[in-house]
């Protein structure tokens, strides 16, 4: 398995990068980041909406919520990966679809999390802002959202964590990132799978394991935060 | 008395929570310059009552006037009418992400749309009155109870309210903290500042308020001054009540 490790970690690290497209690990992390980082503001505007005082508007993100938690992520992928291409009447690379498909799925179970963060903030918080005067969408901005997101922290964060594993579905439309690059290995090999699937699933939880154990500090830190409510900072 | 100087006005006044008449039929004044201590009994309404003013509590019927505005009209700028009305809360709700100048200046900055400066200038000031300058820059977290509801105190001030309510500003402090705070109330009611206080401290009610009411099941049942509250409570329900307390 070394010898895998020595003669291919560049194709599992980068893909063909720098003579062909770039893919590997680093297209993983680059899919996994971009995806987190465009669902975060669209789970906001989500999860706002369900915390919304208008009923139409909370009725319509509970709904998008509903379908998008009901049905599998490899759906998704099929969709943006047959519909895109179909809307816009031009091909678009493998990466850009997954990560619509990924934005669309994560952003509702980010907006999750956030939803229960604001609804774990005391009601105090809300009616001390009203109370000064403060509408809706000000108390949200300035009272609210600093609170909550920093609250959850972690299970952002525990949620990205996901997206890198889930990145993996990538492969079924050759999206080329480390699991695509690691089945290029075994194709080359052809006579060592189960090497090269073991040393992919190392890959990964190595990654996610580091990453988990981030989030179990960020935890604790988040935790002391809140009962000292806010100690340093000045 | 005429409900020209009523700086608070409840006419008929009902509140249900689904079946449950949390509110039954209130009538009554809080004159202009006056402070008014609502007590009685936990379930009486009394919290309900004064949350009713600025609407943080909605009614089913009646009218409430406070400064001349009728606060349920429809059409009103409901958060205008709010930064005109101090509220504390017993639990301070200070924001704890913001310094205490930052929780005082907010509303002068986001409400009033002054500019930083100005509006940090006279959130520094109102701090002063409540002794708290060495506190400004402190967030929250880093104050006691006594010191985070003066903070509270002032930001409650800080829009400049004709009007101040408290909602028993002093029940989560610890004993050692709660002279602190009712020196800073006591303050404001010496300088004539209109007050609606649901509190327990009997004391303070003794030596600062213009009347007393008397809560029980929804209803203010007793209206009277506090000599007479005390010494002669009018219906048996306030007197056991008197006596539960001491």
């Amino acid at each position: 398995m070394i010898d895998i490790l020595q003669n291919y970690w560049l194709l599992l690290l980068v893909g063909q990068f720098p003579n062909g497209p770039l893919g590997g690990l680093a297209m993983t992390l680059i899919l996994a980041v971009c995806g987190i980082g465009l669902a975060f503001p669209c789970s906001i505007a989500i999860a706002l909406a369900l915390t919304s005082p208008f009923r139409a508007l909370r009725a319509s993100a509970q709904a998008l919520v509903y379908i998008v938690r009901g049905l599998p992520l490899l759906m998704f992928i099929f969709w943006a990966y047959f519909a895109i291409p179909a809307l816009l009447g031009t091909s678009v690379p493998g990466v850009v679809t997954m990560l619509f498909a990924l934005v669309i799925y994560e952003s509702v179970y980010l907006a999750e999390v956030i939803r229960g963060g604001i609804q774990a903030l005391p009601a105090g918080q809300t009616e001390a802002a009203r109370a000064m005067g403060l509408t809706h969408l000000q108390t949200q901005r300035i009272v609210v959202l600093p609170q909550v997101l920093y609250n959850v922290l972690p299970s952002i964060l525990s949620q990205f964590i996901s997206t890198i594993k889930e990145t993996s579905l990538g492969y079924v439309i050759s999206v080329n990132e480390l699991t695509f690059a690691a089945n290029q290995v075994n194709s080359i090999l052809l006579t060592r799978p189960f090497d090269v699937y073991l040393l992919l699933a190392i890959i990964y939880f190595t990654l996610c394991f580091i990453l988990t154990s981030c989030v179990r500090l960020l935890e604790l830190r988040v935790e002391r935060g809140r009962k000292s409510l806010r100690l340093k900072t000045q | 008395m005429t409900s020209n100087n009523a700086m608070i006005e409840f006419a008929g006044v009902n509140k249900f929570y689904g079946s449950y008449h949390a509110l039954n039929n209130i009538n009554a004044i809080v004159p202009q310059g006056e402070v008014v201590i609502v007590c009685g009994p936990s379930g009486s309404g009394k919290s309900t009552l004064i949350r009713t003013v600025n609407r943080l509590e909605n009614i089913q019927s009646g009218k409430i006037t406070v400064n001349g505005i009728d606060t349920q009209s429809e059409g009103i700028n409901v958060n205008k009418m709010r930064s005109q009305i101090g509220f504390v809360f017993q639990q301070f709700n200070l924001f704890p992400h913001l310094s205490a100048l930052e929780n005082v200046s907010l509303g002068l900055i986001k409400v009033q749309h002054l500019s930083k400066g100005q509006a940090q200038e006279i959130a520094q000031g109102l701090l002063n009155r409540v002794g708290l300058e060495h506190k400004v820059n402190a967030f929250p977290g880093e104050l006691s109870g006594g010191q985070q509801q003066r903070v509270a105190i002032a930001r409650a001030l800080s829009q400049n309210p004709p009007v101040m309510l408290f909602d028993e500003p002093t029940s989560a402090l610890d004993p050692e903290m709660v002279g602190e705070v009712l020196a800073v109330m006591r303050e404001l009611a010496a300088e004539g500042m209109t007050m609606m206080c649901v509190t327990h401290e009997m004391g303070f009610a003794r030596d600062v308020a213009n009347k007393v009411w008397f809560m029980d099941q929804g209803q203010i049942l007793e209206e009277s001054t506090p000599e007479e509250f005390f010494k002669s409570p009018k219906t048996e329900r306030a007197s056991k009540f008197l006596s539960d307390i001491r």
